[in-house]
């Protein structure tokens, strides 16, 4: 299904603009598949009927995040002018910058404070704006309202909350179900729990810490989870988004973390047997640690290479302003990354969740390490995290044998992290400028430093 | 005449020189591409380091990487334990098809389905199959009473191995069968005739004329699968993604991993050479083993 829908959006559309039509031309790609295509061309076509001296195009691109990525890494590195505006995941957007392949947006001074801080912060790449946040996913704990009387306050009671439930005469085979394959999902679940028991994967100077004792302790709470109080069934570790959605939809679980996306799939009754019986809430926290969710979302950037900067600026502008976030929450259930929105009688009515429920969890939201190598970090951690949790190793030889490769990727990948703990820049201050001095690098004056996640602190 | 025999040389090479540059453009012009890119430091990713010529580095980086080993140790095991289990099963399915029973023709096509489903089709089916909750497999497993709980066969590094094993050995058995089936019948029938009079029974008849005989087809077999076994890709990476952790990863889905997920080119090259060479390398030891047996295959 993935792939059917992969290689149907992998089909270029080709503009067709007339020969004598010397309009400047400029192209938005990104996800362009169900409501949310809909929606960005519908958006696209009255700003381009507001602007009739410019062409706009939309040039689809696969809506699997690795495989747009990986277009986009290509295209990049051809230095191709269009598309002049980028939807890119959250977590793209330090390596877009440190390769300089989109623009800083601080010379159209934008409005850093209408925006969600932990949005912005995951835009940020030394001190400079990369992109704007479009919309807004957070990790949320779903929980049964039929089978608990109050949400869990710490991951304890979450523990015995679904035991109990899932011991009661009819109650459901799961406990508890989350992403555990190994993807990018497995990160997000791991972040969520890091957390809750105060640690983090990487910290504010940019060292590696993710085989910190509470980080190990967290990844022993999500193994014991399957192995121990056995809440989560074995399967969460082949599990992705829907495949958890259809064991709590099917009534199969008491608590689940996914993304909002979940919740108008599982209020229709017509497919949800739980309909009616459930609520949100932010994952629970341990001692010592805070509730934390995972930051998602999409951002929109300017190509550096783009021959109408402007224009594209323009484009971002109008798809980020209010009327369009609005339109498209109601459109597809996406969240606004604006925050005055949320006090809008008029968001309430488009969004399926209570925004007081949804409110909290992005407000405690925390983006995945903020580094241009991300990516690559988190493939090696994926592994050693299913490792663990599929009992071939134990969670501390795991996250020691994670933090090992980390270091030695950061190592190799002349993003030192002593650079940036004397503010110089040496290795790669000595190669950019022969090599590619040509180029408009709007990152280059201020080089490639690491950012850990601050573990939710920016958030409050 | 030595004017006329050179100007037909030179026609024959005009006449083959289209060949010759298609073939240059499509198989030597990116091996030597690829071979260039190993020997360099290339990562799009990390576009300010440049591509510096880092010499053998990235061979030596392959050296010390145990997930390398690890993959080549999986890709191993894989092509030994599929090509074994296919061989088998393809020759007992040939000797089947071999005897004249009604409706023959009918089973030879049958036998092929298998073989004409796309494999990311087929690995899709094998996944549904080994499901821990609704799949057929433990279904079936319990039933019998071989199992009292189901298994989960994704999450174990072991039963992850059994759908990918099966799963290949379903696909392509119909395949070995033909290939075998086509040797079978170039063996004359009067030689189990004079046997048969001789007093040998069957089992006597299969490893005395029927597998010395057929051992020009075995070897090319041998040649197509293990080639293909060696290069697994599409099968595991839909069916298990090489997991859980990386313990179903084969080496050419390390190389796409390298490649494609981390957009490390040259290393990424340097995998994909080596690959080459090892595949290379086997061709080579089996078209050694082939010309011997085809040899002795034509023996009256």
């Amino acid at each position: 299904m993935l792939l059917i829908a992969l290689f149907a959006s992998l089909v270029f559309a080709t503009g067709c603009g007339g020969e004598t039509d010397t309009r400047p031309v400029i192209t938005y790609s990104g996800s362009a598949v169900g409501s949310q295509g809909e929606t960005v061309r519908r958006q696209i076509e009255r700003f381009a009927k507001m602007h009739p001296e410019i062409v706009v195009r939309v040039q689809p691109s696969p809506d699997d995040a690795t495989q747009r990525h990986q277009l986009f890494v290509q295209w990049l590195n051809a230095h191709v002018g269009d598309p002049d505006v980028m939807e890119l995941d959250v977590i793209w957007t330090s390596e877009f910058a440190a390769a300089g392949w989109i623009r800083s947006l601080e010379q159209y001074s934008p409005t850093r404070g209408d925006f969600f801080p932990a949005a912005i912060e995951a835009n940020t790449w030394n001190d400079t704006l990369y992109a704007i946040p479009w919309y807004v996913g957070v990790g949320l704990l779903y929980w049964r309202t039929d089978l608990l009387d109050h949400a869990p306050r710490s991951l304890d009671e979450l523990v015995s909350q679904a035991e109990r439930a899932m011991r009661a005469s009819d109650g459901p085979p799961y406990g508890f179900v989350w992403q555990g394959a190994r993807y990018e999902g497995l990160i997000t679940s791991f972040v969520e729990y890091l957390g809750a028991f105060g640690a983090e994967i990487m910290n504010d100077s940019g060292d590696v810490v993710v085989d910190s004792p509470r980080a190990i302790s967290a990844l022993t709470f999500m193994r014991d989870e399957i192995t121990r109080s056995r809440i989560a069934p074995p399967e969460v570790l082949t599990w992705h988004e829907e495949e958890t959605r259809f064991a709590f939809q099917n009534g199969n679980a008491v608590f689940m973390r996914n993304w909002p996306y979940a919740y108008s799939l599982l209020s229709d009754s017509s497919q949800s047997r739980v309909a009616g019986h459930f609520a949100v809430a932010t994952m629970p926290a341990a001692e010592g640690g805070h509730p934390t969710t995972a930051l998602g979302g999409a951002e929109l950037a300017i190509n550096t290479y783009s021959e109408h900067p402007e224009i594209a600026w323009q484009l971002i502008q109008y798809l980020t302003a209010p009327e369009q976030q609005l339109e498209r929450a109601a459109a597809t259930g996406d969240y606004p990354t604006r925050r005055a929105l949320y006090d809008d009688p008029r968001l309430a009515k488009a969004l399926a969740v209570p925004l007081d429920q949804v409110r909290t969890a992005i407000e405690s939201a925390v983006p995945r390490p903020v580094t241009p190598i991300y990516t690559e970090l988190s493939g090696l951690l994926q592994v050693q995290l299913h490792r663990a949790l599929t009992g071939q190793t134990s969670p501390a030889n795991a996250l020691h044998e994670a933090a090992r490769q980390m270091k030695a990727v950061i190592r190799e990948s002349g993003l030192d992290e002593r650079e940036v703990a004397t503010g110089s820049f040496a290795p790669a201050a000595s190669v950019i400028p022969a090599k590619a001095g040509t180029h408009v690098r709007a990152g280059l004056d201020m080089g490639p430093r690491f950012r850990g996640d601050d573990g939710g602190g920016a958030a409050r | 005449m030595i004017a006329r025999s050179n100007s037909d040389a030179r026609l024959a090479r005009w006449l083959v020189s289209p060949a010759l540059v298609v073939i240059a453009l499509v198989a030597i012009f990116p091996l030597g591409w690829t071979l260039w890119e190993s020997l360099h430091r290339h990562d799009l990713r990390l576009p300010w380091i440049g591509q510096p010529f880092v010499g053998l580095g990235n061979y030596v980086r392959i050296i010390h990487d145990p997930r390398f080993w690890g993959a080549l140790g999986h890709t191993a095991l894989f092509t030994v334990v599929s090509v074994a289990l296919e061989l088998v099963l393809g020759l007992i399915f040939a000797l089947a098809m071999n005897r004249a029973f009604r409706g023959r023709g009918l089973v030879r096509v049958a036998v092929l389905v298998p073989w004409a489903i796309p494999t990311v089709v087929a690995a899709l089916l094998w996944r549904f199959l080994f499901d821990s909750q609704a799949g057929i497999a433990n279904a079936l497993l319990m039933q019998t009473g071989v199992i009292d709980k189901p298994i989960v066969w994704f999450v174990h590094a072991a039963t992850a191995w059994v759908p990918v094993i099966l799963a290949d050995v379903w696909k392509t058995t119909p395949f070995v069968a033909l290939l075998l089936l086509a040797g079978l019948q170039n063996i004359d029938s009067a030689l189990y005739e004079a046997a048969a009079v001789d007093g040998a029974g069957a089992w006597r008849q299969l490893t005395r004329i029927t597998i010395p005989l057929l051992k020009p087809a075995i070897l090319l077999v041998l040649i197509f699968r293990t080639l293909d076994a060696f290069r697994v890709f599409d099968l595991i990476y839909v069916l298990t993604g090489g997991g859980p952790g990386t313990s179903t990863e084969p080496i050419a889905l390390y190389a796409f991993n390298a490649l494609l997920q981390n957009l490390q080119f040259g290393y990424g090259a340097a995998i994909s050479v080596v690959i080459f060479l090892i595949t290379f390398g086997l061709a080579l030891i089996y078209i050694k083993g082939l010309g011997a047996g085809g040899a002795a295959g034509v023996e009256p």
